[in-house]
């Protein structure tokens, strides 16, 4: 039974996985283990993406469909799962491309990082906030823009300058970022992909 | 010294070749900057980007005539609405959504509702988009007109420059219109939820867009349009996706535009590595494959190279930050590794507004190396 919903889940059978959530809370099951399941679901499309069987379109229907059989196991979900690490995660200032940033948040996530999802086009000073306030291992700055560059470097600088790069990771990434833009930026790691990032944190925190 | 009408023949003729896969004297370069013209020439993105086509134009020519010798130009002009006619999505513009010199951005926002499928099928898409262009895009219709009035005209101002205005127009398949107009997120979970009904929408749309591109590659006399792509990319889908709702549009529209004599740009942003081979299905020495950068150019040389001309592909990245001398680096590799037969050099995509001038000349030049 168990398996069974990670792999309808994992498979993208969103009316069964819904059914079967329904139908074992009606039994009184407890919504840890059904969590469990799910949450092995999304581990196995993260597999699948990583094997290249999977892309960002099964990302976002697991996704998805993970979100809507959670929303019925009410406060269990919020309460449950051991995190291995945690990222403040953001499209920097002036720039509301959300994509793929959304990848890196949901590939990151079935990895077991705790995400704290600051959105598109955040201001500096809300990087230094939600650092400060959540005290993450890492802080992922994304962009699409070329022209973001400069408020990509501003929010290090303003990390640094608040004494809260010491003891964590910024992490970069998204389409026109390269080993230059980490240079010029002056994180400490760029990622490819959104793959790559999750490789790279676990490696990081020294998780295999 | 030769007249400019001699100067646009022979460079024609550079671009010719190459598309057709044979060498020409030399490998021809082909740009396309909007905001980064804007920005050379020291205009706000705000005063350049809408509303004043014939000013844009002409920064644009201003710009790229002060950047040494190119042989075409991608596109004549330009106006940031003529974004929201090919993504049917918002565009934030500088100096009204966003500040005077930040650059103009698409919004993610699901406009279009998943009823919307069956408006289209009922009411066909011209029907559809009258609509839609009037109240869920502002009257885009009246804000894009003078864009499009003014393109004979720009056309007309670069070829008397000797400049090929080799791809003016944007074309694109039903996929791009559904996601823009959507949302990429809503439209993904359509393709699962309800893919027979998108396919019979996009079915219904696709003869429209053949019908308007064939008009548009022979009323305006084009060498190429556009083929765009940027949200239909092979890394966003899986391929099974891929297959149904993507490649076998851009195989009708490409055909079509063949058929009429004129060039399909395929001008395909994000990363394409994946289904290269399926581009073998397209007419061969008739087509451009240009990429953004994302997209393995290199792989795609060893697939499509004796099949399409490739056109590209520094990177906006390597324009916004690198040397000129790393800039001349990668395009002497390109020449040499991609061309020098069968090949134009370009920016990947568009070159971006801070793009450094001086790399932007060391592009231009190297082919003249």
């Amino acid at each position: 039974m168990g398996a069974n919903l990670s792999e309808m889940l994992a498979d993208l059978q969103e009316n069964q996985v819904i059914e079967a959530v329904k139908e074992r809370l009606a039994k009184g099951e407890p919504a840890i283990g059904i969590i469990d399941e799910l949450q092995h679901g999304m581990e196995l499309v993260g597999t699948r993406y990583q094997a290249q069987e999977y892309y960002l379109s099964e990302l976002i229907m697991s996704a998805d469909i993970f979100k809507s059989a959670t929303g019925l196991l009410g406060d269990a979900f919020k309460a449950s799962g051991e995190k291995i690490g945690k990222i403040v995660l953001g499209t920097v200032f002036e720039d509301i491309h959300d994509i793929g940033k959304d990848i890196v948040s949901i590939i990151l996530s079935c990895n077991g990082i705790d995400v704290i999802d600051l959105g598109v086009n955040v201001p500096i000073e809300r990087f230094v906030e939600a650092v400060r306030q959540h005290k993450p291992d890492f802080v992922g700055l994304s962009c699409l823009l070329t022209t973001a560059y400069d408020n990509m470097k501003a929010t290090v600088e303003a990390l640094d300058a608040a004494g809260l790069h010491e003891g964590r990771k910024i992490l970069i990434g998204g389409g026109p970022v390269d080993e230059t833009t980490r240079a010029y930026v002056k994180a400490d790691a760029f990622c490819k992909n959104a793959q790559e990032a999750a490789d790279m944190a676990k490696k990081m925190l020294g998780v295999n | 010294m030769a007249q400019a009408s001699d100067l646009y023949d022979e460079r024609l003729q550079r671009i010719k070749t190459a598309v057709a896969l044979a060498k020409p004297d030399r490998v021809p370069c082909v740009p396309l900057g909007d905001s980064f013209a804007a920005k050379l020439v020291g205009e706000k993105l705000s005063v350049f980007c809408t509303g004043r086509p014939e000013a844009a134009y002409k920064t644009m020519i201003r710009a790229f005539t002060s950047l040494g010798e190119i042989d075409g130009i991608q596109h004549a002009g330009f106006d940031a609405n003529m974004l929201s006619t090919i993504w049917l999505s918002k565009v934030r513009m500088p100096g009204v959504d966003l500040p005077e010199d930040n650059l103009w951005q698409v919004e993610e926002q699901e406009l279009m509702k998943p009823e919307d499928y069956d408006v289209i099928i009922k009411d066909g898409w011209q029907k559809f988009t009258d609509d839609f262009w009037l109240n869920k895009l502002d009257n885009l219709g009246a804000r894009v007109q003078p864009f499009f009035a003014s393109m004979p005209a720009a056309m007309q101002a670069w070829k008397d420059l000797g400049i090929v205005p080799f791809s003016p127009v944007i074309v694109t398949i039903p996929y791009e219109y559904f996601c823009g107009a959507r949302s990429m997120r809503e439209f993904i979970k359509d393709l699962y939820r309800r893919p027979d009904k998108v396919q019979e929408a996009m079915d219904v749309v696709m003869p429209v867009l053949v019908e308007q591109a064939r008009q548009l590659a022979r009323g305006l006399n084009l060498h190429g349009l556009w083929v765009g792509g940027w949200r239909s990319a092979s890394e966003f889908l899986s391929r099974p996706l891929w297959e149904r709702f993507v490649f076998p549009y851009y195989k009708q529209i490409v055909e079509a535009l063949v058929d009429e004599g004129a060039i399909p740009v395929l001008h395909w942003d994000s990363n394409w590595t994946r289904d290269l081979e399926y581009l073998l299905q397209f007419p061969k020495a008739k087509c451009v494959f240009s990429p953004d950068g994302a997209t393995d150019i290199f792989k795609a040389k060893e697939v499509l190279g004796d099949h399409m001309c490739i056109m590209g592909d520094v990177p906006a990245e390597m324009l916004a930050l690198a040397t000129p001398e790393k800039v001349t680096e990668y395009c002497k590799r390109l020449i040499s590794e991609i061309g020098p037969s069968g090949f134009i050099l370009a920016q990947g995509c568009d070159i971006p507004p801070n793009a450094k001038p001086e790399n932007v000349r060391a592009m231009i030049a190297s082919v003249h190396q």
